[in-house]
């Protein structure tokens, strides 16, 4: 962002207005006048922490369903970000500790990635079709929403991925370029 | 401690009680602000800039600097809602005055578009309203700064439209494009319901009150909720009880005017709790409509993706949220119900991407659609006006008390037959537009959802059917008045607080004549 070229912005729209010579009502005083705005630095990314909810075990797991629904979840600290909301709620505890349960039974873990995503891939499309009756269905629509909230909250999701722009100063509004392409 | 007497007492320091606050200041009239929360800087005070990944829960906080007041549907603070709301400011038309003359439901005003005309502009004056001139009969112009360019998601939706027939304009809000009254230009940044961090959008603090207090006729008396207004035995207010929000210490302060400007359920519930002898159901209740004739708009919406966007490079465009406006278009036409509404839309912030889970698929499929999809992602929000029913109104929790001993507020929400009219045909014809600028649906709302509070103590000719005069001054009691969307006797489908702010302001005028003439 460019501080200077708003400044000048500035200054050259306070003339354009004094000729339309509309009447200021509430006039403020000249030390009321605002200081030079300015943004503050790209914020920091705060830690999830490690799990405090989640057994090693279960975790991995976890982590690994995650990395399948989203490619780089555990790198943007998605699982961390789950058990962070997991452990203040009974109801998110019990359907992951029920789907872990029933993953870890077929050694998901140990599975290639085409075995996992055998079991995983069906599920994603029942859900998808609205289906989420079943203990394994529901586990996959919690898993998959908190995947990609946490993904998408997070700075390799939402900046890095999707390229997020926003949040800055801008001197105008930029004009529509959509006939231009 | 001899106690001071000032002229005016307002409750409430946003939209309305700033206005009224900063008008009698102005004319030296003696007021004391009251109000339930700590006084806010909207220039440090909120989490206007932050990023999600800055918070371990991935949730912005509202406040900083452990600053409370904002959390709540009360939104105790100064400058009240108007730290936060979104400043659309349209004027209403001149049919929004004469609903039941027109359709047979619901209320007429007690005044018509030309006595609210000179008042609207006066506040357009006064704290900038950008906007553009599109001399619509329902949408009447007034005097403002330059719109904001349209969005190219809006030019898509106005092709789409077009193609219907239907008209899309730039919105107006209360929102600087131009520096102007000592406060800076909107920058664009995209945050203006998380707090403007330069007041470049109006709020009643850095808009009206603030560049008054050299004046030293407004006193603050910050972080003091309300709960009591005492009527004497002359029937008439003596002022105000409070508790001190934090160490609920009782406290008074005396006026030979009583403003209530709370916001529409809060003055509803001051109302209703201020019980005595004379008024055991409620202060200037007589009529008993107080709490009554509840109506709050309903919105719909619809979430799509704009298929020429699709894929397409990312821009900054957050801007200041909505830039574009669908305005009513049905008064002409047949229909079969009353009223009209209005279409919102393409307000969403690009840092959340919380329609992202709703996407099929999964792994780099799944990515990619979101990718492709991020830059289209719109949402479409019709807003409808409810008629009122009297299955709809707010009362008080016999009950259930808060942190200050006050009595919990409960609303009562009935959506009546010709409010279903509305809510269906807003839904299929938004759908329809979209469907002309070329979008992919992705959810529709099945139900309305209630959005501005209108109506609960209403204003209106009859003493026995309304609870106040056009001035908003209380049938029952002659020195006790009321502000905000509690008194509009019919809601219109538009954005209400630009009318609230020149009911205010007409309202001002009033009292200061009626103190010149000693009458207080």
């Amino acid at each position: 962002m460019s501080e200077n070229a708003y400044d000048d912005g500035r200054r050259e729209t306070i003339k354009i207005i004094g000729a339309i010579g509309i009447q200021c009502a509430f006039p403020f005083a000249g030390d009321e006048l605002y200081g030079q705005h300015q943004h503050p630095a790209p914020s920091r990314s705060a830690d999830p922490g490690p799990p405090k909810f989640f057994t090693p075990d279960q975790f991995s797991i976890l982590s690994r369903v995650t990395e399948l629904i989203v490619p780089g979840a555990t790198n943007a600290q998605v699982p961390n970000y789950i058990d962070l909301v997991v452990r203040n709620n009974e109801m998110h505890k019990k359907t992951y500790t029920d789907g872990i349960s029933w993953l870890a039974s077929k050694d998901f873990i140990k599975l290639s990635e085409k075995q996992q995503l055998a079991i995983l891939e069906p599920l994603c499309a029942e859900v998808d079709r609205g289906e989420v009756k079943s203990m394994e269905q529901k586990f996959f629509r919690v898993a998959k929403n908190m995947t990609a909230d946490g993904y998408y909250t997070s700075r390799p999701g939402l900046v890095e991925d999707l390229g997020y722009m926003g949040n800055q100063v801008l001197a105008e509004f930029p004009e529509c370029k959509l006939d231009e392409h | 401690m001899a106690k001071e007497v000032f002229d005016v007492v307002i409750v409430g320091s946003g939209a309305c009680g700033g206005t009224v606050a900063a008008h009698l200041a102005k004319a030296g009239v003696n007021v004391c602000v009251v109000e339930g929360g700590p006084k806010i800087e909207t220039r440090t005070d909120f989490n206007t800039h932050a990023m999600p990944f800055e918070f371990p829960n991935r949730g912005i906080p509202k406040m900083r600097n452990n600053k409370p007041g904002f959390d709540t549907e009360r939104s105790r603070g100064l400058g009240g809602k108007s730290m936060l709301w979104n400043a659309v400011a349209w004027r209403f038309g001149p049919r929004d005055f004469e609903g039941y003359t027109r359709d047979g439901v619901g209320y007429d005003w007690p005044i018509g578009y030309k006595e609210l005309a000179p008042y609207y502009e006066r506040i357009e004056r006064e704290v900038g309203v950008c906007g553009n001139l599109d001399g619509l009969e329902d949408l009447p112009d007034g005097i403002f700064l330059p719109p904001a360019p349209l969005k190219c998601s809006d030019i898509l939706i106005q092709r789409g439209a077009a193609k219907l027939g239907r008209k899309v304009i730039h919105v107006r809000k209360a929102t600087l494009t131009r520096p102007k009254f000592g406060r800076p230009a909107c920058h664009y940044c995209g945050n203006c319901m998380a707090g403007c961090d330069v007041a470049a959008k109006y709020n009643s603090w850095d808009g009206h009150m603030r560049p008054l207090m050299k004046t030293g006729k407004i006193t603050l008396q910050l972080d003091s909720v309300v709960y009591d207004i005492p009527v004497n035995t002359e029937n008439r207010v003596t002022g105000v009880k409070f508790v001190n929000r934090t160490t609920l210490a009782q406290g008074e302060v005396q006026g030979k005017i009583v403003i209530l400007a709370a916001a529409c359920v809060q003055n509803v519930a001051l109302l209703l709790q201020s019980k005595s002898n004379r008024y055991p159901n409620g202060l200037a209740n007589s009529s008993g409509r107080v709490g009554r004739d509840f109506m709050p708009h309903f919105t719909g919406g619809v979430e799509a993706f704009l298929k020429p966007l699709i894929g397409k490079a990312i821009t900054n465009d957050e801007g200041f949220l909505d830039h574009a406006y669908l305005p009513s278009f049905m008064h002409n036409q047949k229909r079969n119900y009353a009223r009209s509404w209005g279409a919102q839309f393409n307000y969403q912030n690009r840092r959340s991407v919380g329609w992202a889970r709703a996407l099929p698929g999964m792994g780099d499929a799944f990515k990619k659609s979101v990718k492709d999809r991020y830059p289209s992602y719109f949402v479409f929000s019709p807003y409808g006006e409810k008629t009122p029913d009297e299955k709809s109104y707010v009362d008080l929790d016999p009950e259930k008390k808060d942190k200050f001993g006050l009595p919990e507020v409960r609303r009562y929400l009935y959506w009546n037959e010709n409010d279903m009219k509305i809510f269906r045909d807003m839904q299929t014809k938004s759908r329809e537009i979209l469907e002309a600028a070329g979008a992919e649906i992705h959810q529709v709302y099945q139900e309305p959802k209630p959005n501005h509070e209108i109506g609960g103590s209403i204003m209106g000719k009859d003493p026995r059917k309304s609870v106040t005069d056009s001035f908003g001054r209380t049938h029952d009691v002659a020195n006790l008045y009321t502000l905000g969307g509690n008194i509009l006797p019919a809601g219109s489908e538009k954005n209400p607080t630009h009318t609230f702010m020149a009911v205010s302001a007409r309202t001002a005028e009033h009292l200061i004549d009626r103190l010149k003439r000693g009458e207080a």
